[in-house]
């Protein structure tokens, strides 16, 4: 990958109440595609996110944003530069110009309807009207417009799709698309792996707070990491204090295709 | 001036706490025992205060009546407190209300030449003062609590488009205030039409001509607008500070 790297986690674990909810995560996300962190509910992979926009900080290491920890960032530029958008679509005005407004508000009208266009919204169809008044899908495009209206130079997607219909979710993951071709880079948790694998250039899988897969979308064996435990003797058990510390296995070892076939259904 | 009730007036209306005790022993509710309780606490604490005032009132002076306010806003702060439940710092947050709020209503009043500074006078005025800040502090910090639990996926989708943490939280810093008004803007507006407020009642029982004790009954009320405005505000703003960490989070609030 030559491309350049935008987040890089360095050795980032967080523990919340004893529990570990990542355990010495290593990556890197690079810029100008479509990085998607696939998992089970509950192995970490929203918190992944939150990670990158200081919503939640590691107990331990670091995460930077293009070769800087993100705590040397002033935070408000921090999520200006990479907007999370949150897995509940959650309507903050009562106008659906005011909602793409709401965290930039010297948009002209012009901007907004080329903004409400970008997400495939016809702004004749939907400005004048209350946001909640606009289907699950519509509503999760808004949101987009509405963190696209800051400029950011990534976006953060928390489980994007996963509230809505298959055809609403295909006009999401379409939207989606065309961002990254635009050249945005997207960083998106789901569970559905189908879906990530679709919508992504590239997926990283996470089973209980740790990558036990990567490699490119389409890779045939992805579905099955993701739908696989980790591989016996691998099993990370959160709440064995033995599986924590130096006792992890070494990158390499975790990258290599594993043959375990018991399904977990997500 | 009329008349006082004297201590034998008193006693015969014990008869009354009587009363209350046989219709509950009658009707098997149970609580003659807390009603009995409930009176004799009533009379002590009474006296009590009776006779703190009275001495309070001869010795205190202007500095005295104002430290005794002051440590009124320590124990209405602990009071409040507890609605902030989760909430860091709320007792620094409510105290920090009701003294700002008891500071400034009483300034006006004093520095405006509005009310006397006699011991007898600071002291009951200071008193509904504190008890009304401490009101909205209340309030203020249940609407906050409740917000910040309720909200957060909307808040920390406000802060997620790198909004700060002001603007993130605005809608529930307006709610809040508002919550917290109702009350005595509800009771400033029937005023007179319900209930007959404390203050009038008193000085009218005592034997001034009602046109005159409505006058003292309009600044109360005014002074109770100002109070709670000023204290529910200032306790919202610094509950907010301690809702929020230096990343700009919403920080997490215990049950």
């Amino acid at each position: 990958m030559d491309r350049p790297e935008l987040f890089t986690l360095d050795d980032a674990s967080l523990v919340i109440d004893g529990r570990r909810i990542l355990d010495h995560v290593d990556e890197h996300l690079h810029d100008g595609v479509a990085t998607a962190i696939a998992g089970p509910s509950g192995s970490g992979k929203s918190t992944l996110l939150r990670l990158l926009n200081r919503l939640a900080e590691p107990t331990s290491g670091r995460v930077l944003f293009r070769g800087t920890d993100v705590r040397d960032l002033d935070v408000l530029e921090l999520r200006r530069r990479a907007v999370l958008v949150p897995q509940r679509a959650t309507p903050l005005t009562e106008d659906v110009a005011a909602e793409v407004r709401v965290a930039a508000p010297h948009l002209t009208d012009a901007d907004v309807r080329s903004l409400l266009t970008r997400v495939a919204l016809d702004p004749d169809e939907v400005l004048g009207r209350t946001p909640s008044s606009l289907s699950g899908g519509e509503l999760q495009r808004l949101c987009l417009a509405r963190a696209l209206a800051v400029g950011p130079e990534v976006l953060l997607l928390d489980e994007p799709t996963s509230a809505l219909d298959p055809r609403s979710a295909d006009a999401v993951d379409a939207v989606i698309r065309s961002l990254v071709a635009s050249g945005l880079a997207v960083v998106l948790v789901s569970h559905d792996v189908a879906r990530a694998g679709r919508v992504a250039d590239d997926v990283r899988v996470l089973h209980e707070g740790r990558v036990t897969a990567r490699g490119a979308a389409g890779s045939l064996d992805l579905e099955h990491e993701l739908m696989s435990p980790p591989a016996d003797g691998h099993v990370h058990d959160t709440d064995d204090p033995r599986a924590h510390g130096t006792a992890h296995l070494p990158h390499g070892h975790l990258d290599s295709t594993r043959t375990t076939d018991t399904p977990e259904q997500p | 001036m009329t008349q006082i009730p004297s201590w034998t007036a008193v006693a015969v209306s014990v008869l009354l706490v009587l009363v209350a005790v046989a219709i509950a022993s009658w009707q098997r509710l149970g609580i003659s025992r807390e009603i009995v309780v409930a009176a004799v606490r009533a009379l002590v604490q009474l006296v009590a205060i009776g006779a703190v005032l009275a001495w309070l009132f001869a010795h205190a002076g202007i500095a005295g009546a104002l430290a005794w306010i002051f440590a009124m806003t320590f124990v209405a702060a602990n009071e409040s407190r507890r609605r902030g439940r989760g909430i860091p710092r709320a007792y620094a947050a409510a105290l920090v209300g009701i003294v700002v709020g008891t500071a400034s209503t009483l300034g006006v009043l004093v520095l405006g030449g509005v009310i006397s500074t006699e011991p007898q006078v600071l002291i009951p005025i200071g008193g509904m003062v504190v008890s009304g800040a401490m009101q909205a502090s209340s309030l203020t910090l249940t609407s906050l609590r409740r917000s910040a639990v309720e909200n957060r996926s909307a808040i920390e989708a406000a802060l997620s488009l790198g909004l700060p943490a002001p603007q993130a939280f605005a809608r529930e810093m307006r709610t809040a205030v508002r919550t917290a008004l109702v009350p005595t803007v509800d009771s400033t507006r029937v005023v007179g039409l319900i209930s007959l407020p404390g203050t009038m009642t008193g000085l009218i029982i005592a034997g001034v001509d009602p046109l005159q004790a409505i006058r003292y009954q309009i600044i109360v009320m005014y002074m109770l607008l100002a109070a709670w405005a000023v204290s529910a505000l200032v306790t919202a703003r610094a509950a907010q500070g301690s809702l929020f960490d230096d990343a700009q989070r919403l920080v997490p609030i215990a049950a």
